[in-house]
C-alpha cells in the first residue's frame, strides 16, 4: 500500500484513502481510521476480556479504578479515564462529568432540565445527570453531528 | 481542565438568574400595583413603595435560590418546592399589607396574594414549556447524530 504525508498550511488534517478494491487491509485502515475498530481490554469476573468500544454504554471513574458498563457487564479497565476521554472523543463519547464518559449513539432520550442541566437515558433505562457545563459542550457536539 | 467554571463563574451565574427574576417579578408586581392605583384614579406612583417592591423582589429571589431549589423552574414538585411557592407568595402579601401598597386593604391584599400565586403558576407553565421545546430540538439532534452514525456503520457493512 502506498503512503503518501503530506504537510500544507492553513488546511484542516484531511485523510483520503483511495482504493480499487475493499480488501482486509484497506478495511482495517478505515477502521482504525473511524475508530470503530476500537476494542478495550479490561477484566470481568476475573476474566480477561476484550469489548469494543462501540459496546459501553458509558464508562466511569470510581476510586480511581476505572470501569465500563456495557448492557450485560461492567467491565474493569486499566486504563485511566483522562487518557480514555482522548482516545475516545475522537468517536462518539463525550465526557459528561468530572469521572464519567458517556457513548452518545447509546442514549435513547434527552431530557431538558432547570438551569441548563440535562438528564440522559440511556439503552438501559438507567439515567445520568449532565451538569451545565458538560450540557453545553454535549448540545455543541450534537449540532456538530457527524464531524 | 479546559471545561472547568470557577467559583466566581458559578457565583455570576446565579446572581444574573436573581436579578433577571428580580426585574420580572418586579414588573409583573407593579402591573398590580398600577391597577391599584388607576382603579383609585391615583395617577402617581409612589417611589418609595417602587423601591420596596424591588428590594424585596431581590430578596425573595435569594431566597427562592439558595433556600427553595429555585422552585419556579423545578420540573418536580416535592415538599421544598412546595414550601418554597406558598411561603414566598405570603411573604409577599404580609410585606404588601405591612408597607401599605395597597392602602392597608384586605381586599386588595387577598387579590394581591391571588395575583402572586397566579404569577407563579405561570412562571412555571413558561418555564416548563420552555424546556418541553428544549426537549424536542435535544432529541431532534441526538436522533440526527445517530442517523449519522447509522449511515458510518451502513458504508461499513457494504
Amino acid at each position: 500500500m502506498k503512503l503518501t504525508i503530506r504537510q500544507c498550511e492553513n488546511v484542516e488534517p484531511e485523510v483520503t484513502v483511495v482504493y480499487d478494491e475493499l480488501t482486509p487491509e484497506v478495511e482495517k485502515v478505515i477502521d482504525l481510521l473511524k475508530g470503530h475498530a476500537l476494542t478495550l481490554t479490561g477484566k470481568a469476573d476475573d476474566e480477561l476480556v476484550r469489548i469494543k468500544a462501540s459496546h459501553i454504554l458509558y464508562i466511569e471513574s470510581v476510586d480511581d479504578k476505572t470501569f465500563a458498563y456495557t448492557k450485560e457487564k461492567v467491565i474493569r479497565l486499566n486504563q485511566s479515564l483522562a487518557s480514555l476521554s482522548e482516545t475516545l472523543d475522537n468517536i462518539k463519547f463525550f465526557r459528561c462529568s468530572k469521572s464519567m464518559i458517556l457513548n452518545i449513539d447509546k442514549i435513547e432520550k434527552l431530557k431538558s432540565l432547570p438551569s441548563n442541566r440535562i438528564d440522559a437515558t440511556m439503552v438501559g433505562g438507567e439515567h445520568i445527570l449532565i451538569s451545565r457545563t458538560y450540557a453545553a459542550d454535549l448540545r455543541k457536539r450534537l449540532k456538530r453531528g457527524r464531524s | 481542565m479546559k471545561n472547568k467554571v470557577s467559583l466566581w463563574e458559578k457565583y455570576l451565574t446565579k446572581e444574573i438568574g436573581i436579578e433577571f427574576k428580580s426585574c420580572l417579578y418586579f414588573f409583573a408586581i407593579l402591573f398590580f400595583y398600577c391597577v391599584y392605583k388607576l382603579v383609585n384614579h391615583t395617577y402617581t406612583a409612589d417611589i418609595l413603595h417602587m423601591t420596596e417592591i424591588i428590594l424585596l423582589c431581590y430578596a425573595i429571589g435569594y431566597i427562592q435560590v439558595y433556600v427553595f431549589n429555585n422552585f419556579d423552574e423545578a420540573w418536580r414538585f416535592r415538599a421544598r418546592e412546595i414550601a418554597g411557592f406558598v411561603l414566598c407568595s405570603l411573604v409577599y402579601t404580609a410585606l404588601s399589607y405591612i408597607f401599605g401598597w395597597f392602602g392597608k386593604s384586605i381586599g386588595w391584599t387577598f387579590g394581591f396574594l391571588a395575583y402572586v400565586m397566579l404569577m407563579y403558576v405561570c412562571v412555571i407553565l413558561i418555564y416548563s414549556t420552555k424546556r418541553r421545546i428544549d426537549d424536542k430540538e435535544l432529541n431532534r439532534e441526538l436522533e440526527m447524530f445517530k442517523a449519522g452514525s447509522a449511515e458510518e456503520a451502513d458504508e461499513e457493512d457494504q
